[in-house]
């Protein structure tokens, strides 16, 4: 790994969580960065790429943003096989959803490749008002668990770029560069890929 | 002439687009090549696109008009409702049947997969599909009544509900707007108490938006719905797990190992598991790839010849990108191949004329044995992870 020369890693990296969390929104804010009040219902999952670039190597996520409803669950399974990373998503005003987030885990810690980088995101962190899941409890349940918690608002930005920048960091692939300095996000998508989402 | 319910205004605008949307011409400035611009196609859907794309959409426009006249024609000799007595229910025996009869529905499904006329649609998809028999089995008030009997009623169900319709489609002139949003409203609530079973599922939102803006009467989009989950897709697609949606992605996969084996190979070697991209195809019926009029040209036949079309026209679709699909070396690429072909694939034509005629056929017969051997498989594979689950959860209470 001594070599300086420019490491590109692809990355599969599947997002998690109850309905109406917001893992629409995060990956919105990071792909592109925008937030719209009402993001389509996703079906089945939804697919984005993005690239970060983390010292000397370059992270191409590939995205899996997947359905949150009950019965999408089945589906599931298909979405993190062969993933290497993840972000478990609940939404601070919602005691079921980081309930919910926590049987994500238990499913992942279960099925999913040991060595996934996991990550917790307590999302609407612009909510404050609404606050129904105190951070502390969010990040004893992260530590037990192995996973790193960040509150985050797709809203505001806040913290979106950085936990993917953190799960870049954290691919056991990228584990020996030495410490990084700052993010750069690099080839956004062209006009036309960007509307690739959109409604017919 | 297909008036009667409370939720016309705007709608009726769509219907006379033949006159009052002109004929979208790019302007110098967007000539450039890649220029994207943004129009509205035949159903008011707000869609993107280059000059390419305007024109391509352009003659969509007057190859309807032209197919409207070939139907308007056929009226005029055969009578208002020929295609009504043109429907030869497989139960039938075809000897039977008069000559002229046969005549008729041979002409009948080659003019449907060339396309039903958007103002023909309502009446022609009431009657073919049978919806129109399934509502004339209930009282005439069916509709009202269930509509009044649930309207206060809170179940996970609704709140669902509640919580897609400003999802749904978002920046339609009609759907998103608190009529659009009530009209949707109604019937997927109304729909969630008929069969308690399916209840709600995410993807029915799509499928009934574009249900109401076809149909144009809220009662009849109901009726439209009902026949679609009872009796032309497969059981159980909405349902708990979704496993008749598990079971048609593995008759989908056996199918292009089968009609497109060197996709199917490249695709295997890849890791790229097919059901990444159909899933949403099979549960939204294409309405959230498709661009609109090609995907009602799809559901023109689907209402006509049955659920078997889907997979038509999922091959279809792997089967128009082959090459670029061949030399995709991730997964990245081969989502990006199909989706860019799904998004911009204005000329219903060119999918169908693959489905119908590249593909080959597909017997139903042979689509159902398919999926009875597959049902065994699916529910152990849905069962054993449950039971996994659930010890889990087990493990954790110890």
């Amino acid at each position: 790994m001594a070599s300086s020369a420019n490491k590109n890693i692809n990355a599969k990296l599947v997002l998690l969580g109850d309905v109406g969390a917001g893992k629409s929104s995060l990956v919105l804010r990071f792909v592109k960065g925008q937030f719209v009040e009402f993001q389509e219902s996703t079906i089945g999952a939804a697919f984005f790429s993005q690239t970060v670039a983390v010292n000397d190597a370059t992270v191409k996520f590939e995205i899996w943003d997947t359905a949150g409803q009950e019965r999408y669950h089945s589906l599931a399974p298909m979405y993190y096989r062969g993933a290497a990373a993840a972000i478990i998503v609940y939404d601070i005003t919602n005691q079921a959803s980081f309930d919910r987030a926590k049987k994500w885990v238990q499913e992942l810690q279960a099925q999913g490749n040991p060595n996934m980088v996991m990550a917790l995101a307590g999302n609407k962190a612009d909510m404050l008002d609404g606050r129904a899941v105190a951070p502390e409890d969010a990040q004893t349940y992260a530590q037990e668990n192995g996973l790193f918690f960040l509150e985050t608002s797709a809203k505001t930005a806040a913290n979106v770029n950085e936990i993917f920048y953190e799960i870049a960091k954290r691919l056991p692939r990228l584990q020996q560069t030495p410490n990084p300095s700052g993010m750069v996000l690099v080839d956004r998508p062209t006009e036309r890929a960007n509307s690739a989402s959109c409604c017919s | 002439m297909y008036g009667g319910s409370g939720v016309q205004g705007k709608r009726d605008m769509a219907m006379e687009y033949e006159a009052q949307i002109p004929v979208l011409r790019p302007s110098i400035h967007s000539r450039r090549a890649n220029m994207m611009v943004k129009f509205q196609d035949l159903y008011e859907f707000t869609v993107e696109g280059n000059v390419d794309d305007v024109n391509v959409l352009n003659e969509v426009r007057e190859k309807v008009r032209h197919q409207g006249k070939v139907w308007w024609a056929l009226e005029a000799d055969k009578g208002a409702n020929w295609y009504l007595e043109s429907f030869v229910p497989s139960t039938l025996l075809k000897s039977s049947l008069k000559f002229s009869t046969l005549v008729n529905a041979i002409t009948l499904k080659k003019l449907i997969r060339k396309g039903i006329p958007p103002n023909l649609r309502p009446k022609v998809w009431f009657s073919l599909s049978g919806a129109a028999k399934k509502k004339s089995t209930v009282p005439d008030s069916y509709y009202n009544d269930l509509i009044s009997a649930v309207e206060h009623k809170v179940t996970p169900a609704t709140k669902q509900i509640d919580h897609d319709l400003p999802r749904t489609f978002p920046g339609h002139p009609w759907l998103d707007t608190p009529e659009g949003h009530a009209s949707l409203r109604r019937v997927l609530v109304g729909y969630s108490f008929r069969d308690s079973d399916v209840g709600y599922c995410q993807g029915l939102n799509y499928v009934a938006a574009l249900l109401l803006v076809v149909m144009k009467t809220e009662e009849e989009a109901f009726w439209m719905l009902a026949v679609l989950l009872e009796n032309v897709l497969v059981s159980d697609c909405y349902t708990t797990n979704l496993s008749g949606c598990h079971v048609e992605q593995r008759v989908f996969k056996d199918l292009l190992t089968k009609k497109c084996p060197r996709i199917a190979a490249h695709l295997g070697a890849l890791e790229f598991d097919v059901s990444l991209v159909c899933t949403e195809w099979f549960l939204c019926l294409f309405s959230k790839s498709l661009p609109s009029e090609t995907t009602l040209r799809v559901w023109d036949v689907l209402f006509y010849e049955g659920a078997k079309v889907l997979f038509s026209v999922a091959l279809a679709i792997f089967k128009m990108n082959e090459e670029e699909l061949l030399v995709t070396h991730h997964v990245g690429d081969v989502i990006n191949v199909i989706q860019r072909s799904t998004h911009y694939l204005f000329d219903p034509d060119e999918l169908l004329t693959v489905a119908f005629e590249k593909i080959g056929f597909m017997i139903t017969t042979n689509i159902s044995k398919q999926r009875k051997k597959q049902e065994p498989a699916v529910m152990a594979a849905l069962d054993q992870r449950i039971r996994r689950l659930n010890s889990l959860n087990d493990d954790e209470k110890s």
